[in-house]
């Protein structure tokens, strides 16, 4: 596969990532209560978009109420994993000092505990983003996204293993921190095994029982109700948050790397890897809020600990320094990066 | 008991009620909170032209104060909070507590420039042992100077309410006339009560005139605050005289002076362990030189799992440049080195 950046020469790379750090200086010097007041917003957004779903849901009757309160509910847990969870957890609001905007004790709403993954994503993955045996990101460890990596005979299932995921995405991302594919090749021990399982059985026990007891209990005689409307917004949350995470990495055009060619990487190679590994959604401002501004993925990638809602004013600078630096700049349409994804996990589903 | 409270708190917290129970108490009031003590600024006085008192109106987690301690003061300056210290300058039995801030530095300016009645800020617990002792002893000698007012203004403000003024010297140091804080309030207490005199001195403190101006000074319980330079001197002047014991202090934040980097001691708090910093290499690759074993993550400063809680001293962030010098700031071991003797709180 072809691909439509630029080799750059050590001296290139290292020019290409000095003026990325500088377009990052600029944006560190200038933080400050317009970021606290974006974040504390989409708290609010979420919060309220939250109590009213389940009032909804509780307390009202009918079909109109009820799809009403499970899109609230839906909205508020994509706001409050994606914009506010995923970013918080990343330190993007570590500069403020608010204890409720701390990146190291933040837990999130959704199975997956906060500790595994400030492990296994902003270390593993965002460190070794799209590295072949490294970044357990890439296919999630199951599917075939790219040429590059080697067929196994399970690969022929992944179209309907992929849908699945996308139903239960946040069991998906949260078993994955548990790297049952090393516990099965015996690279892990039961141990090893034990340690990571029970935080996530526990956080996730308590999931259940947040969204399929506590809530519907509190519902009376509308239990039933509470709890479809719940199920029903966890997955509205689940299908959303797997499309767009999985149009940052997968769509054509984006690079894998072999771990020989990034050994002793610089600074600038190691933001190379990031753009050339990662692409873009394009879409408005109402759109990047509700993808927590994935929709600038390369930007996330290059600024990981920069708050996500300074991504979009950002953009147009990193196109410009990759254009000039010959590299591609991957952004398109969500249906278009969405049907490159499905189309190469069906196609990588062959050998 | 205990263990039902603790079963409700792990219960609310896992099914996240806590946060979202701190959300909508703030929502219906800003200064609601179980977790925190919020105070809204009610009255804001021009004590002299560089310094004013804040009055304060807490919440239900404001747990009073004794004369003479102070209070960690929070606000948010362009979306970072940023906290000092201020000693209390009401009485405890007054129906408001209040600070009287200088204004100089960047909080205390900015306390002054921005806060007006209806200000919210958050406050710690009140702190400190430069308390009077109960009962208050007899004779007793209180030496300020400039802001350091404060806390003895405190102390007297609580004699005088509870009407226990002995036999008192308060001697206060000011650069001129206009500047001393709270004039008015000392003139009228010093009419009042007889047992209080009250001798206030221009120009800087000497110790040569003490012997003349309070002849028993060392044997008075003495309460002293002020700038580094009286103390000082203040403190020499008690040891010669053998009385150090009855003398009591509250220091400012002083800081230490940066010391070079290299010969720099790095200190840990929960360890109590030190050991010098070298020239070369993070803060964490010297402490894992050291034999430490901090959390760390990517080592090149985008993870974050590194960040650590810096107690005191100055580092440099060696991505961007920036130093960090103030108390209690988090850094990133893995791109932070350090220019001074730093305490870590690991």
């Amino acid at each position: 596969m072809t691909h439509a950046s630029k080799t750059l020469t050590p001296e290139q790379a290292d020019a290409f990532g000095r003026e990325l750090d500088a377009l990052r200086q600029d944006v560190i010097a200038d933080l400050g209560q317009r970021d606290v007041d974006h974040i504390r917003r989409m708290i609010r957004a979420s919060r309220y978009a939250e109590a009213g779903g389940r009032l909804l849901l509780g307390f009202g009757w009918g079909p109109a109420s009820f799809a009403l309160g499970v899109s609230a509910l839906g909205t508020a847990k994509i706001l409050e994993n994606m914009e506010i969870g995923h970013n918080v957890l990343h330190g993007q609001y570590d500069f403020t000092r608010d204890p409720d905007l701390d990146s190291r004790s933040y837990e999130w709403d959704i199975v997956c505990t906060g500790d595994g993954w400030r492990h296994s994503h902003n270390y593993e993955h965002h460190t070794f983003t799209n590295i072949l045996g490294k970044d357990r990101d890439i296919g999630y460890a199951f599917l075939r996204v790219g040429p590059e990596q080697r067929w196994h005979p399970t690969h022929l299932i992944q179209p309907v293993s992929a849908a699945l995921l996308a139903l239960g995405f946040e069991w998906g991302i949260g078993a994955h921190d548990l790297r049952l594919d090393e516990a099965l090749t015996g690279k892990q021990s039961r141990a090893e095994l034990w340690a990571r399982a029970r935080p996530f059985l526990c956080k996730a026990g308590w999931q259940l029982a947040k969204d399929y007891v506590f809530y519907p209990a509190l519902a009376l005689g509308n239990a039933p109700r509470v709890l479809a409307g719940n199920l029903l917004a966890n997955v509205m949350r689940n299908l959303w948050s797997f499309a767009i995470i999985f149009c940052g990495h997968f769509p054509d055009g984006v690079r894998m790397y072999r771990e020989e060619e990034t050994r002793d990487e610089s600074r600038g190679r190691w933001y190379l890897r990031q753009v050339n590994g990662s692409a873009n959604i394009d879409g408005g401002k109402l759109f990047q809020i509700l993808t927590g501004h994935l929709s600038h993925q390369i930007e996330h990638h290059l600024f990981p600990d920069l708050p996500a809602a300074r991504y979009p004013e950002m953009a147009p600078r990193v196109r410009e320094i990759c254009t000039r630096h010959g590299q591609a700049y991957n952004s398109g349409s969500l249906w278009r990066q969405l049907g490159s994804v499905a189309r190469r996990i069906v196609r990588y589903a062959a050998p | 008991m205990n263990l039902a409270h603790r079963l409700a708190s792990t219960f609310a917290e896992r099914l996240f009620l806590d946060r979202k129970a701190a959300f909508w108490l703030g929502e219906l009031r800003a200064t609601w909170s179980l977790r925190e003590v919020r105070a809204r600024v009610v009255e804001v006085v021009d004590e002299t032209r560089d310094t004013r008192t804040f009055v304060l109106r807490p919440n239900g987690g404001w747990r009073g104060h004794r004369a003479g301690q102070h209070t960690t003061v929070e606000v948010e300056i362009d979306g970072v909070r940023v906290r000092r210290l201020y000693s209390l300058s009401s009485a405890p039995g007054d129906r408001l507590p209040a600070i009287t801030v200088k204004r100089a530095g960047r909080m205390s300016t900015w306390l002054h420039d921005r806060v007006r009645p209806g200000h919210l800020v958050r406050l710690g617990p009140a702190a400190g042992d430069f308390v009077l002792p109960d009962p208050a002893p007899g004779r007793l000698l209180f030496l300020s100077g400039g802001s350091g007012i404060t806390p003895v203004m405190s102390m007297l403000r609580d004699l005088a309410a509870r009407d226990a003024i002995g036999d008192l010297v308060f001697v206060h140091h000011a650069r001129s006339h206009d500047d001393v804080i709270f004039s008015r309030a000392l003139a009228a207490l010093a009419a009042r009560h007889r047992g209080l005199r009250l001798i206030v001195r221009f120009g800087r403190f000497d110790e040569s005139q003490l012997g003349a101006l309070v002849p028993d000074f060392a044997e008075r319980e003495t309460f002293l605050c002020g700038p580094p330079g009286l103390m000082a001197r203040a403190e020499w002047a008690w040891e010669r005289a053998g009385a150090s014991s009855r003398l009591h202090v509250e220091r400012f934040g002083a800081g230490a002076a940066p010391a070079a980097a290299a010969g720099a001691m790095v200190t840990l708090a929960r360890s109590g362990r030190s050991f010098p910093a070298t020239a070369s290499g993070s803060l964490l690759e010297q402490l894992e030189r050291a034999g430490e074993r901090p959390a760390y993550g990517c080592r090149i400063g985008i993870c974050h799992t590194c960040r650590c809680r810096k107690r005191a001293g100055t580092v440099k962030n060696v991505l961007t440049g920036a130093l960090s010098s103030a108390t209690d700031e988090d850094i990133q071991l893995c791109i932070s080195v350090p220019c001074s003797d730093v305490e870590l709180g690991l």
